[in-house]
């Protein structure tokens, strides 16, 4: 029997050492990169969910509230709902500047909707990126 | 703010061009790598999309 060697990961900073990257690489698309000095990926990054998201908003996609009722809608909703919120301060602003467009039928709606959740998906590898960066298990 | 309309091909380039930037700055360690796989993962995306098309035209036929 073969046994499969793992090096284990090493131990987890303290606290004040990474959070201050992953809070701002969620809040600002990018932002734990820059922070990190990682200058060119943060602007990858940055860029690809900013455009999405902007992309997405001109598409007039829905921002998900969230809804519970059936297990599907549950998922859709609320996953919706909190892949929005990744993107961070793309979504703080679009709600306090009143972006508020309808959950129509449409295809274009439909991609513009696609397009702001991708958008907080992006940005959430980016967390945890930034997360792995800081904490010293990526370079 | 501006309206856009994009058709399916174009749209799904769009994802698939971001898609591959992001997969490729987050997976891999260096930049050789990076620009391989994205290039890699843009052009089976594409590849894809194109073959789904086709499938898809010649069975609407």
């Amino acid at each position: 029997m073969s046994e499969k060697l793992v090096s284990p990961l090493p131990e987890l900073p303290p606290v004040s050492k990474w959070l201050p990257a992953v809070a701002l690489a969620w809040l600002v698309p990018g932002g734990g990169h820059f922070l990190l000095k990682r200058h060119y990926r943060g602007a990858i990054l940055c860029g690809c969910t900013v455009i999405l998201f902007l992309m997405g908003m001109m598409m007039r996609g829905y921002l998900f509230q969230p809804m519970t009722g059936d297990l599907l809608t549950t998922i859709i909703y609320v996953g919706g709902y909190i892949a929005d919120m990744a993107t961070g301060i793309l979504y703080i602003l679009a709600r306090m500047f009143g972006y508020d467009a309808p959950d129509v039928a449409g295809h274009t709606v439909d991609y513009g909707t696609k397009f702001i959740v991708i958008a907080g998906l992006f940005n959430i590898l980016a967390v945890v990126d930034a997360f792995e960066i800081a904490t010293g298990r990526k370079d | 703010m501006p309206r856009m309309n994009l058709s399916h091909f174009e749209v799904t380039l769009i994802l698939a061009l971001f898609s591959s930037a992001v997969l490729a700055v987050v997976t891999k360690k260096t930049d050789k790598e990076r620009l391989h796989y994205g290039l890699t993962s843009f052009g089976w995306f594409a590849l894809t999309v194109f073959g789904l098309g086709w499938l898809m035209y010649l069975g609407h036929r």
